[in-house]
């Protein structure tokens, strides 16, 4: 399957990889007048490439083409007439205008799956709106269904949106090549990250629709079990997450922090009266994990038999050995090498394609040219001389 | 179209209500008293039903329902021979039969497993995404409303999809196997990069970004809006222009990201004396005017009346059996596809249905429900 990659930053260049990561043949179109990278990251190699470009666009291969350029947007578009599968994630308008949206594009390929994953989609009164993942945090209410009640909006410190959108795209984008192949006929997806982010929370939507309030901001409790929160251990900023699910459970916990007696009073016997009294024993449950370290706590209770895990930064889930899975380790022939995120899911009838490194800008012109189009190199450098490259 | 049948919590929920949204048929199979989806708060109309969960209402809409019990005899059968029809079977839990049974019974058959499930609170302190979310005084925040749990449900729905399309294309079933523990995972890769590239170890940040420079949620005179300042030559000026701020405006050397970045919570602190004396919608009006990247803050209450939603069909009025005329969230999947759902199922609605459709005579399927195999 070849996927011609039009999209930058996060969201489309994510959902590309995907794609590569299952085995498709994605070429990025990309451009020394606008140099790409997901977010701006304190590592830039010599070529130019952010760290954030390594990881992103591994198992890609790269073309560098002028697109306002009469040869560089012919050959874009010659290179769309063949391909499978063209994603982009400009602005909405701007693919028409470059003579590449998805009317010229079908006509010529009625075969052509069409992708664009802007953050509004490409009709409605938001269409022309610009954003960015922080906005649609906001804007989707991730941020008003996350945290306690009175909290501030709470965001999550990374591109959520991105991702969200990313994989609903890679999703969408399979099953309309599973449609090609019964009907013949391609499609056009016009994805909203906006609705993708949304979905996330849709159950609360409808619950708004139908009951006419928000719903409860729950913070780390749980309608269903508790006691539940997030627990302050003895280091600094050390925590740890608790999740009583039974009353086997919550009998045990009270032998381990030595508050035995919780098991003889009726008031704790089930989860409405732990409710109810979530502040008492969250009293109780503080002032013993406060003593010991997060890991302790943790070892303390799952020994138990009771569900917590330490709050895990970002640095202990990648050093240490009961950390992260879903990162490997790729060769990068910029550093030597470098830990990258792979797929979470495996299937039994083989391996899925191994990492390799993000292109370099152009990288792959003359090769792609060969295997898409079948140009001879005399072609090749013709194109080259009319200034189709950047 | 295909055939689905699952037996799954929150993540093959969401995964295969997206099977729902592309037009497939989908069975959910449950036991008698319903899954667990049934019982999870809010619910509608503020009734505690098993009908009536709003989690329950939105996941399964589209679905058939058909409760077997396969702690029987029969019901094993039962279930089994509706694998026979089956292009995918999707479950999160573990089955009362050997995997090899099940491709004796269907070789053409995807079969996902979907495994290390923790309850949500602590897979996400576990998975680091806790440590990304939450305000730096409080501590670290667990994502509201089960989204993570559904969003690691795009991964099910991928891993189904590719498998799909593995099994048409060799004509042999396969096992496809999904870690939630690592799709979680794979959502603080920004964090890993920073870190193994910068040493940064990425915190909380409240209602703060912390990948684009400026970037946050912000209060105005009536809620909260978000900006999201990019940095591209000459928009420092422009915003600076907008904002009016003298402090900014003394600093030229903000004009570059890195210094930016450095002062983020200086220039947000700036802006927030600003903004907070307009109102939200004036704000993101003359911001997007401007073209710079901004929104409201919603609840869940303003999304209902939202004028995009709306106008793209994810939200349309329907006449809801149980709930009557309500603004129904259709799915991203399914606006793009402009495609509708029918609600939810009742518990066990499709027995009957289902079991004609395998061969089951009438008097069969009676004896089934009079000794409580469906």
């Amino acid at each position: 399957i070849r996927v011609l990659d039009f999209t930058h930053v996060l969201a489309g260049p994510c959902c590309t990889r995907l794609l590569a990561d299952l085995g498709a043949d994605v070429v990025r179109v990309e451009s020394s007048k606008h140099p790409d990278h997901p977010w701006p990251s304190a590592y830039i190699d010599r070529d130019g490439r952010h760290a954030s470009y390594l990881n992103t666009n591994r198992n890609k291969r790269s073309i560098a083409i002028d697109l306002k350029q009469p040869s560089g947007n012919k050959t874009a578009f010659r290179l769309a007439a063949v391909a499978d599968i063209v994603v982009e994630n400009f602005s909405a308008g701007v693919m028409d205008r470059l003579g590449l949206g998805y009317e010229n594009l079908v006509a010529r390929n009625e075969r052509i799956i069409y992708v664009s994953m802007s953050g509004y989609g490409h009709d409605g009164p938001r269409r022309d709106w610009t954003s960015m993942n922080m906005n649609l945090q906001g804007y989707s209410g991730l941020m008003t269904v996350t945290g306690a009640e009175g909290d501030p909006p709470t965001a999550i410190s990374n591109s959520w949106n991105d991702y969200i959108g990313a994989l609903h795209a890679c999703f969408a984008i399979l099953q309309a090549v599973d449609e090609r192949d019964s009907t013949g006929k391609g499609s056009q997806l016009d994805l909203s990250q906006f609705e993708c982010s949304v979905a996330m929370i849709a159950p609360l939507l409808l619950a708004s629709a139908v009951n006419g309030t928000n719903p409860p901001r729950q913070g780390n409790r749980s309608t269903r079990f508790a006691p539940q929160g997030v627990y302050r251990c003895s280091g600094t900023d050390d925590w740890c997450a608790i999740s009583v699910q039974t009353d086997e459970q919550w009998s045990s916990l009270g032998q381990v922090i030595g508050m035995e007696r919780w098991g003889a009073e009726t008031r704790f016997a089930n989860v409405a009266g732990r409710r109810q009294l979530h502040d008492e024993i969250d009293a109780q449950l503080q002032q013993w994990t406060a003593r010991y370290s997060n890991r302790e706590v943790e070892e303390r209770l799952k020994t138990r038999g009771i569900p917590a895990e330490r709050v895990r930064r970002i640095n202990d889930l990648v050093n240490q050995p009961d950390g992260a899975t879903v990162f490997t380790q790729m060769e990068e022939r910029r550093i030597g090498s470098m830990l990258t995120t792979v797929l979470p899911f495996r299937f039994s009838s083989g391996t899925l394609p191994a990492p390799y490194p993000a292109p370099a800008l152009g990288e792959h012109n003359d090769a792609v040219l060969r295997d898409w189009l079948t140009l001879a190199d005399a072609e090749i450098q013709a194109l080259k001389a009319q200034g189709a490259f950047a | 179209m295909a055939r689905i049948i699952e037996l799954t919590n929150l993540a093959g929920a969401y995964a295969s209500r997206l099977f729902v949204e592309e037009g497939h048929d989908v069975i959910r199979l449950e036991g008698r008293h319903g899954n667990h989806l049934r019982e999870l708060a809010p619910f509608l109309g503020n009734e505690p039903d098993p009908e009536n969960s709003a989690y329950h209402q939105f996941l399964n809409a589209g679905k058939k329902s058909l409760t077997v019990n396969l702690d029987t005899t029969a019901g094993r059968e039962i279930f089994l021979r509706l694998l026979a029809s089956a292009d995918v079977l999707m479950t999160s839990c573990p089955l009362p039969f050997e995997d090899s049974r099940l491709f004796e019974v269907n070789s053409k058959l995807v079969f996902v497993k979907i495994e290390d499930q923790e309850p949500d609170l602590c897979a996400l302190a576990r998975s680091g995404l806790m440590s990304l979310t939450g305000h730096p005084e409080n501590p670290p925040m667990v994502l509201g409303g089960h989204l993570a749990a559904l969003a690691t449900g795009i991964y099910v729905a991928v891993a189904a999809a590719a498998a799909l399309r593995t099994a048409a294309q060799t004509g042999k079933g396969l096992t496809a196997t999904v870690s939630l523990r690592e799709a979680l995972e794979t959502f603080v890769e920004q964090a890993m990069v920073e870190y193994t590239f910068s040493g940064i170890v990425t915190e909380r940040r409240g209602s703060k970004g912390a990948i684009t420079a400026i970037s946050g949620a912000l209060p105005c005179k009536d809620g909260h809006w978000v900006i999201s300042q990019i940095h591209r030559p000459g928009r420092w000026t422009k915003f600076v222009e907008w904002v009016k701020d003298p402090q900014l405006a003394a600093d030229p050397s903000l004009a570059e990201e890195e210094n930016q970045i450095k002062k983020r919570d200086f220039i947000l602190d700036r802006v927030f004396q600003w903004s907070s004396q307009h109102v939200k919608n004036q704000l993101v009006e003359e911001a997007q005017e401007r073209h710079f990247p901004a929104s409201p803050v919603s609840t869940t209450l303003d999304l209902i009346h939202d004028p995009q939603l709306q106008a793209r069909g994810f939200l349309k009025e329907v006449d809801h059996p149980r709930f009557g005329q309500i603004m129904y969230p259709q799915g991203a999947v399914a606006s793009m596809r402009r495609k509708e759902l029918t609600p939810a199922p009742m518990l066990g609605e499709h027995n009957r249905e289902i079991l004609a459709e395998m061969g089951y005579s009438q008097s069969a399927i009676q004896s089934f429900a009079a000794s409580e195999v469906i």
